[in-house]
């Protein structure tokens, strides 16, 4: 069985992050995690044209509870689900496959600045998930950047990869968002900029790292028929990927010995057969980027350059406006807004709706969207 | 000044049903990681199983203490108390075989930390709880 274009994304929908970001510094609450995914569903209903009542399946993301966000959007639905961004589009999908459900709103929302969350220290969250996130604690190995900091060390031991090769990809994706009027960030830097930034988890820079802000995103996803009828131009999940890894997890033996590529090249063979396309065929790569080292171990995991290579593909064909390949285009969570993977989706759609502004692609047929969350290898494609 | 105020502060351990003998022993100064009697696999962190094999004949067994550094990092900023920044970590791999996570005491290498070997040694926390960390090897 495939899942080719059996569904397809219909309605977007996000919160003004970048005024939020000021509202928030400025020591404003503007709303809660809840708020944030009311403000971003409301968007994506009005974008597909749709009402409330033609939603009967609900997945929200990983910070908030399904039953409260379908109570505060007055949703009964016949299908719910909690899951980060990809497995939200996965989980659709399998729903509207098995007839489970037929038009699902996806709908995420975060108070991750106004409400302090912590990624490190002794209250870092995700630890349910990922033992590898406080078991080394009593070592002072906390946060998620220090696990990508230890990855890049023994990366660049083994590849003969730069700290400038690394900069390559804040600098690049600075200069996308620089075209993009929603991003929080948007002053382009230079790779002395990044260079000269601090080390916050040596040897990454607070260039590599992620934003720290509040907002929300919500998709509607609806069975492809469903789709025609409700959109002129439905955008449709060509293909889905995903290849795990879990041995020796809590102690990074796949992050310091293969970062993951075993995963990558798996997952990248399933998605890119199951869509009949390769590497060449995608116009836009949207990749999770919580830190920039995952832009080159996506790059050489799938296939866009090979092995090895990824130093020399961002400095010689680059990642950004006019570069060989667009990554990342709204400028990612290191740019744009650190929506935990759900912004890339709907810039995704942007781009293939033709709809990004400065920033469009020209000529967009194709996206592939890649995470390796903790060696966990998942895409999706997204066509016209 | 009492004793723990001058000694760092050590952040809190999961301590499930099997990561409490590991502690225990390392307590003694004799760190030991799960042995499989069935497939002769170490393992670490400590499970109900063998991960190898899936055996549950696992017998507490002390390790040599040798290993060599796989990566290492250098935080720049405090995230707990008793680890006041600059600090570094090492990732080592036993040579049992397992990986794990700590810290370098003493003399640090010159240039790249990869690849050096290192042996065992317990550090002095408050409250008189002691952490497996490395030095140098001879």
């Amino acid at each position: 069985m495939t899942i080719k274009r059996a569904a397809a994304i219909v309605g977007i929908g996000q919160t003004n992050w970048r005024q939020d970001y000021q509202r928030v510094k400025a020591g404003e609450c503007p709303t809660d995690s809840y708020g944030y995914g009311a403000q971003a569903f409301v968007g994506a209903l009005k974008d597909a044209g749709l009402q409330r009542n033609d939603i009967d399946g609900l997945i929200v993301g990983p910070t908030t509870a399904n039953e409260r966000m379908g109570e505060v959007l007055g949703l009964d639905v016949r299908w719910g689900g909690q899951a980060d961004a990809v497995q939200a589009v996965m989980q659709a999908v399998m729903a509207i496959e098995t007839g489970m459900a037929e038009v699902v709103a996806l709908v995420y929302g975060n108070d991750q600045r106004s409400a302090g969350t912590q990624y490190g220290g002794p209250e870092a969250m995700g630890a349910a998930s990922f033992l590898s996130y406080v078991y080394h604690a009593p070592w002072g190995f906390t946060s998620q950047g220090a696990l990508y900091a230890m990855m890049f060390r023994a990366y660049q031991h083994e590849r003969g990869f730069t700290e400038r090769q690394l900069g390559e990809v804040a600098v690049a994706q600075r200069a996308w968002s620089s075209l993009n009027p929603d991003a929080v960030m948007q002053e382009r830097v230079t790779i002395d900029d990044y260079l000269n930034s601090r080390y916050v988890c040596e040897p990454l820079h607070l260039l590599d790292y992620c934003l720290i802000n509040d907002g929300g995103v919500a998709l509607i996803v609806a069975e492809a028929s469903r789709a025609k009828k409700i959109s002129k131009n439905p955008i449709y999940i060509e293909a889905l990927g995903r290849s795990d890894i879990n041995k020796g997890a809590t102690v990074l033996e796949p992050r310091l010995t293969n970062f993951y590529l075993p995963a990558q090249q798996q997952c990248a063979e399933q998605v890119f057969n199951a869509a009949g396309l390769g590497p060449k065929d995608i116009n836009v790569a949207q990749i999770y980027d919580s830190f920039s080292l995952h832009v080159p171990l996506a790059l050489e995991g799938y296939g866009y350059c090979a092995v090895g290579e990824a130093g020399k593909f961002l400095t010689e064909q680059g990642i950004g406006p006019g570069g060989t390949l667009a990554v990342n285009t709204s400028g990612g969570h290191l740019s744009d807004s650190y929506m935990q993977g759900w912004n890339h989706q709907i810039e995704s759609i942007k781009q293939l709706r033709g709809t990004a502004g400065k920033r469009q692609v020209d000529n967009c047929r194709f996206v592939h969207y890649s995470s390796d969350v903790a060696g966990k290898a998942m895409s999706i494609i997204y066509g016209r | 000044m009492t004793e723990s105020q001058t000694l760092p502060v050590m952040p809190t351990r999961v301590m499930g049903l099997y990561d409490k003998p590991f502690w225990d022993h390392v307590q003694q100064r004799s760190m030991c990681l799960q042995r499989c009697g069935h497939c002769q696999a170490f393992q670490y962190p400590p499970g109900p199983v063998c991960s190898a094999c899936l055996s549950e004949d696992l017998n507490w067994t002390k390790v040599s203490g040798r290993a060599t550094i796989l990566s290492w990092v250098v935080f720049h900023r405090k995230y707990l108390e008793g680890y006041p920044a600059p600090y570094n970590v090492i990732t080592v791999r036993l040579d049992e075989g397992p990986i794990m996570v700590s810290n370098l005491e003493g003399p640090q290498p010159d240039g790249s930390w990869i690849g050096a070997s290192v042996d065992l040694c317990y550090a002095e926390m408050a409250r008189g709880l002691l952490l497996p960390r490395f030095k140098l090897g001879a």
